[in-house]
């Protein structure tokens, strides 16, 4: 078996998700090849020559290629994945982009957002906005699949695989790039955002809320929420409550500071995927429903979080 | 200029779905269905082009069992102005919903062809790039703005960490995501106008596709739930754990 | 909490118990079956849930503010009238010749109860358009209509009904506002009326009152009192509007619920006298308004069990989340949501039984009325305009009386966080209060029941209906449903004696019936309410056998009809010992002594 991983990269850096998606071809077992298609992509190739467990880099490099636009991609992996049983790419939005392309015309399936590796044709995805898994086979005989980087942990570096330029296929002439915007640094939105740091009574003033909540906040990219009694203090504007009688919110991570737990708080965020507590009284009910819960003071406790989070 | 617009029938996103006592699927008996929240955007998109001058005639395509007219019916009622309903009761996968797509272009002929980017049952995201392939034309998945410019159409596309426009040359694919409209709220009049409307009836073996399903669900499971949670002694121990356990940042 | 249209409940009923195929057979439905009425339920659900629902709350807190006579009502109103009115709802059941959609009432209704649970408050500013609509559709000349109607289709234009004044409530007779001729056939209206909903705001462009007033040659009582059309604009030949009429609203009533509604104390003429066009004839206006009033009164009636519906839902939310003390023979010591507790399924068994009573009933009795307008053949539209007649005060004055219940029982279950006005259960219980009051109050209705509804048809109606509640009693003991056959044979035993009672003795001593009429009434609405959940409960029982799929929707019918059969229906042995040999103690106080 021959396992053909598509990169994520800009041209001149390597994107994480690649990693990840090594780990997930390496539980599959195999030689594992890296595809790295784009334009003055070396530096890139170079850095997919050194992720462990890597056998080759194939680099097509050609202009067309430059914004890695599906249509002028997918000829590439078309071409290529004849010779592999499988191919996997990062679900990110460029793999979800390119593989079900190459997928229709190798007239295969494709399995999306793999989160789990049972054999060398069975898989493990989540379907209805996870709150089903199921578990797959595939009777094809070339295997396509995107992988939830999260998922899998990163492979390591420290490999030296070779890289081979191959053949680069010319413009389809369909399509071309225009702009790219980058999206600013601007705090989420509450009910959209993947992290929510929330800040309780505790930070008593408006001044200690904002000082203390929102460099953390930066730091993970996340959204402000509080409870009622800082809502009500008025340490926090109103849209920020979350609770029964605010929003009701189900982020990746809930960061709950200075806040006691009360039922009409749980009720906005217990659906949360990971919990965390900071509260210096350890009898305080936000414990019971976190999943990692730190007695400390905040005042202390939430600079060195920020402190950590820079090493 | 035409437009094509599938739409599929799926749970109702208020619904929380449940697995059957056997583990082999989910149980959809009885529970609300309605149109995919994304194709209801791709209906809006079309329409709204329509509106504007910029096409012509929109059709509308659902494949799957009888009850599917009553999505057509809607998409209809949205201002859609024919329908036509591949009638099966097969489970139908990405790859044979493309093929089948790809029969009804080639009769219609549209020049733009607007999908939702998932359906938000089996949250796959591969038709509209399935399609766009065996039709051999370009695709704007993932579209927050679509502008028709001549010959070509500009589709803004949601991607990690940002925005990235293409041109595309037309007959193109687009997959909507959520930002690209709010769907309207059907004006009643239009509920009664749609039953008027032409819906034409087909299936797989007359378009010549074989829609048999390529993979197979060996089991459905629900994700286990919370589990007790542990007190860590240092904000070193926090970050470690959320990086390396929970994997949240 | 947000709200769930209940529209599985609602397409069972319409298919199963009301009949909609049936009135979809009727002349004009043509169009009419259950696919039509799913699609439209879907859109209306979807409307109702995420742009009325939402303002049910808001509306609440804000109220409605008065300045320099305009009224500004809650954020948030304005812009989801407009969608409202654009999308077309005003008109479902409007004829299509003023640019309505011509529906039968039925389907209407169903749509109505999503309004009403939605956001009663919002609700009655299209229901009071619809009921002007109608006593403009049937009396008011061409002219008027066409100049009128079609606006008030489209919802531009709301309307309002105007009888209520300081001395005359629920005795009309006492009506004071005075319309004089001004010889060019114009009338100027002046007086004061009081508590009128909708009576002004800021949604629309022209507000058009219909109000009673009394020509100055009018008998006395309420064969003097007749009917104008009164536009806060005038209207232009043209259709444009012209100059603002001689009406204002003075001020805003402070109520205990339905916030968002304004409650308008409405002058005429301070400047002189309003314009106003007479509609149809002189001194028949109470008569016209009697036309519109048995919608009005079924639409009231859609209202307490819409309330009814929100409550309940909200109280299911809570139950199930709330954690509270251990369950009773578990083994597990863990506090236990409270749903799990006997007391509290009770209470949402006596709510979830009840509602689903009256939504049959209230659907049948607007099925009934869609078959005595429309039906072809005289006999059957005869019968079934009797039954409509005998229906209307039940399906009024019991789901008014038991929404008082069934939002105190939400209450209940929400325990101290119900008393809360955050937790918005208390609104609920406020906004229903006003429903077993306006349109005529319980007693009203109750009095209306005994007379010209049992009494002066000699019982007729009653006892056909009871006779088929009989036959359905027998089905149920065939079919393996004795529990409730039983409890529905039972119940007829007191609601024939009842029923003979009131027939009997209403003209030799009217009195001792009125002191039973308001239970009478509730006694009818519990054994027809049975016999609705036991007609349910044989089709759910043949759909079982069938195979159908939904088995646990079905189940839960021969469950619900059980509760309903052993919990509500022996109510109607103590209302009816009340109803026959009650009336005495009822008046024997002195008054003095009060
Ligand atoms: C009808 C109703 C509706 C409600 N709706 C909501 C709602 O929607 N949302 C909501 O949040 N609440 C709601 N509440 C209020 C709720 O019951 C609680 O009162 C509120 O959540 C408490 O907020 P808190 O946790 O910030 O304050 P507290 O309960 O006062 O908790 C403060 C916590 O901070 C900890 N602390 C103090 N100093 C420090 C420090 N230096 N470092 C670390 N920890 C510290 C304390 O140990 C304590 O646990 C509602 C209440 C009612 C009655
Ligand atoms: C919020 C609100 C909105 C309203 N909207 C409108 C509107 O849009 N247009 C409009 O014209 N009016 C409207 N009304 C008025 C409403 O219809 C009257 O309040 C209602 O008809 C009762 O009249 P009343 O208030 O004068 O009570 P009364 O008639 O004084 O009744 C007092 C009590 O006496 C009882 N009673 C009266 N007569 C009898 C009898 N013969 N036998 C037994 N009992 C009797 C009643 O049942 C009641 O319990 C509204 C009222 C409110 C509060």
């Amino acid at each position: 078996m021959s396992i053909l991983v598509i990169a994520e990269h800009d041209n001149g850096s390597l994107k994480a998700a690649t990693l990840n998606t090594v780990t997930a071809a390496q539980k599959i077992g195999g030689d594992i090849h890296v595809l790295v298609a784009g334009h003055n992509a070396a530096a890139a190739a170079q850095a997919a020559a050194q992720i462990a467990g890597v056998a080759k880099v194939l680099l097509a490099d050609a202009a067309h290629l430059g914004h890695q636009l599906a249509e002028n991609v997918t000829p590439v992996v078309v071409e290529l994945a004849r010779g592999y049983s499988h191919v996997l790419a990062p679900a990110t939005t460029h793999g979800k982009n390119l593989l079900p392309r190459v997928a229709a015309l190798l007239d295969v399936a494709q399995i999306s957002d793999v989160i789990a590796v049972e054999s060398a044709d069975t898989f493990v995805r989540p379907i209805y906005a996870g709150n089903v898994i199921a578990t797959v086979q595939s009777s094809d005989a070339i295997k396509l699949m995107t992988v939830r980087t999260t998922a899998f942990d990163a492979a390591a570096t420290g490999g030296s695989a070779t890289v081979e330029s191959i053949g680069a296929g010319s413009d389809a002439g369909k399509s071309s790039f225009v702009s790219q915007e980058l999206t600013k640094s601007s705090r989420p939105e509450l009910g959209a955002a993947k992290i929510i740091v929330s800040g309780g009574r505790a930070l008593a003033s408006s001044e200690q809320f904002h000082g203390v909540l929102e460099p953390l906040a930066d730091k993970l990219g996340a959204a402000i929420g509080a409870s009622r009694a800082a809502v009500d203090a008025g340490y926090a504007p109103n849209d920020y409550q979350v609770g029964q009688t605010g929003k009701i919110v189900a982020p990746q991570l809930y960061l709950a500071v200075g806040i006691s737990g009360a039922i009409q708080h749980l009720a906005g965020m217990k659906d949360s995927k990971v919990i965390v507590a900071i509260n210096k009284d350890e009898e305080a009910p936000i414990f019971q429903v976190a999943d990692y819960g730190l007695v400390a003071d905040l005042f202390t406790a939430v600079p060195e979080l920020i402190a950590e989070l820079n090493k | 200029m035409k437009i094509l617009v599938a739409v599929k029938r799926v749970v109702d996103y208020n619904v929380k779905v449940r697995c059957k006592t056997d583990g082999s699927d989910v149980d959809v008996a009885n529970v609300k269905m309605s149109m995919n929240p994304f194709d209801e955007i791709a209906v809006e998109e079309a329409v709204r082009l329509k509106e504007a001058g910029k096409a012509s005639e929109i059709v509308v395509a659902s494949l799957g069992v009888k009850q599917c007219e009553e999505t057509l019916r809607t998409a209809l009622a949205m201002g859609a102005d024919r329908a036509i309903h591949v009638e099966t009761d097969t489970e139908l996968q990405p790859l044979a919903v493309a093929k089948l797509l790809k029969a009804l272009a080639d009769k219609e002929q549209p020049q733009l062809v607007i999908l939702g980017k998932q359906a938000i049952d089996d949250d796959a995201n591969q038709t509209g790039q399935m399609l766009a392939a065996l039709m051999n034309a370009p695709q704007g998945t993932f579209a927050s703005k679509v502008e028709l410019a001549g010959d070509k159409v500009n589709v803004t596309r949601e991607i990690d960490g940002g925005l990235e426009t293409v041109s595309l040359s037309l007959p193109a694919i687009v997959t909507t995501d959520l930002r690209l409209n709010e769907p309207r709220y059907v004006k009643l009049p239009n509920i009664m106008a749609a039953k008027k409307k032409p819906l034409d009836k087909t299936t797989p073996a007359e378009l010549g596709v074989d829609a048999a399903p390529r993979l197979k669900t060996l089991k459905v499971a629900e994700p286990p739930v919370r589990k007790a949670g542990i007190k860590v002694a240092s904000v070193a121990e926090l970050v470690a754990k959320l990086k390396n356990e929970a994997k949240v940042i | 909490m947000s709200y769930r249209a209940p529209v599985a409940d609602i397409r069972f009923v319409l298919n199963e118990l009301a009949g909609l195929n049936e009135v979809g057979a009727l002349p004009g439905y043509e169009d009419v079956n259950p696919e039509l009425a799913d699609a439209i339920l879907e859109e209306a659900a979807k409307l109702a849930e995420n742009v009325i629902a939402p303002l049910n709350k808001v509306g609440d807190q804000h109220g409605n503010k008065l300045s320099d006579g305009i009224v500004t009502t809650a954020p948030g109103f304005k812009s989801a009238y407009q969608q409202f009115s654009e999308n077309g709802w005003v008109s479902l059941r409007t004829p299509t010749e003023f640019g309505g959609q011509g529906m039968p009432a039925l389907i209407a209704m169903a749509t109505e109860e999503m309004w009403c649970a939605a956001n009663v408050a919002f609700s009655l500013c299209p229901l009071l358009t619809l009921g002007a609509f109608e006593a403009l559709e049937h009396h008011a000349s061409d002219e008027l209509k066409a100049t009128y109607l079609p606006k008030m289709a489209s919802g531009e234009w709301t309307g309002t009904m105007n009888l209520t004044e300081p001395q005359a409530g629920s005795d009309l007779a006492q009506v004071r506002a005075k319309a004089v001729p001004v010889g060019d056939g114009t009338y100027k209206i002046s007086g004061q009326k009081i508590f009128i909903t909708w009576g002004e705001h800021d949604m629309v462009e022209n507000i058009v009152h219909l109000v009673l007033a009394r020509l100055p040659d009018a008998p006395a009582g309420v064969k003097g009192i007749s009917l104008f059309v009164v536009p806060k604009y005038l209207v232009n030949a043209d259709g444009s509007l012209g100059e603002r009429n001689d009406v204002s609203c003075v001020s805003l009533e402070h109520k205990l619920g339905i916030h968002a509604s304004p409650t308008c104390v409405m002058s005429y003429g301070d400047k002189g006298g309003a314009i106003g066009y007479l509609v149809g004839e002189a001194h028949r206006g109470l008569g016209y308004m009697f036309t519109m009033m048995n919608q009005a009164r079924l639409g009231v009636g859609i209202e307490g069990m819409a309330i009814a519906e929100r409550a309940y839902q909200q109280a299911v939310a809570y139950a199930k989340d709330r954690v509270q003390s251990r369950e009773l023979g578990s083994d597990n010591p863990a506090p236990a949501a409270i749903i799990k507790h006997a007391d509290i399924r009770r209470m949402l068994m006596t709510m979830k039984s009840q509602i689903e009573a009256q939504r049959a009933l209230t659907y049948y009795a607007g099925a009934a009325l869609d078959r005595a307008a429309r039906h072809p053949d005289a006999a059957e539209k005869q019968k079934w305009q009797a039954v409509v007649n005998f229906l209307i005060p039940i399906v009024k004055g019991w789901n008014t009386e038991q929404v008082n219940e069934i939002t105190s029982l939400g209450v209940q279950i929400h325990g101290g966080m119900g008393f809360i006005e955050e937790t918005g259960a208390a609104q609920h219980l406020r906004d229903a209060r006003i429903t077993a009051i306006y349109e005529g109050t319980t007693g009203i209705q109750a009095m209306d029941l005994v007379g010209r509804k049992t009494a002066s048809e000699q019982g007729r109606t009653a006892r056909a209906l009871l006779a088929e509640v009989e036959a359905v009693a027998a089905q149920l003991k065939t079919q393996g449903l004795a529990e409730v056959g039983d409890a529905l044979d039972a119940a007829l035993v007191h609601a024939r004696a009842s029923t003979d009672f009131v027939v009997g003795q209403f003209e030799a001593q009217p009195k001792a019936v009125a002191a039973g009429s308001v239970p009478f009434l509730k006694l009818m609405g519990i054994v027809l309410g049975g016999w609705q959940l036991g007609r349910a409960a044989l089709v759910a029982k043949q759909k079982l056998a069938d195979g159908d799929a939904d088995s646990a929707f079905l189940e839960a019918k021969l469950i619900t009809a059980r509760f309903f059969a052993v919990h509500l229906l022996p109510q109607v042995g103590g209302l009816s010992a009340a109803i026959l040999h009650g009336a005495d103690t009822v008046l024997a106080l002195p008054e003095e002594a009060f």
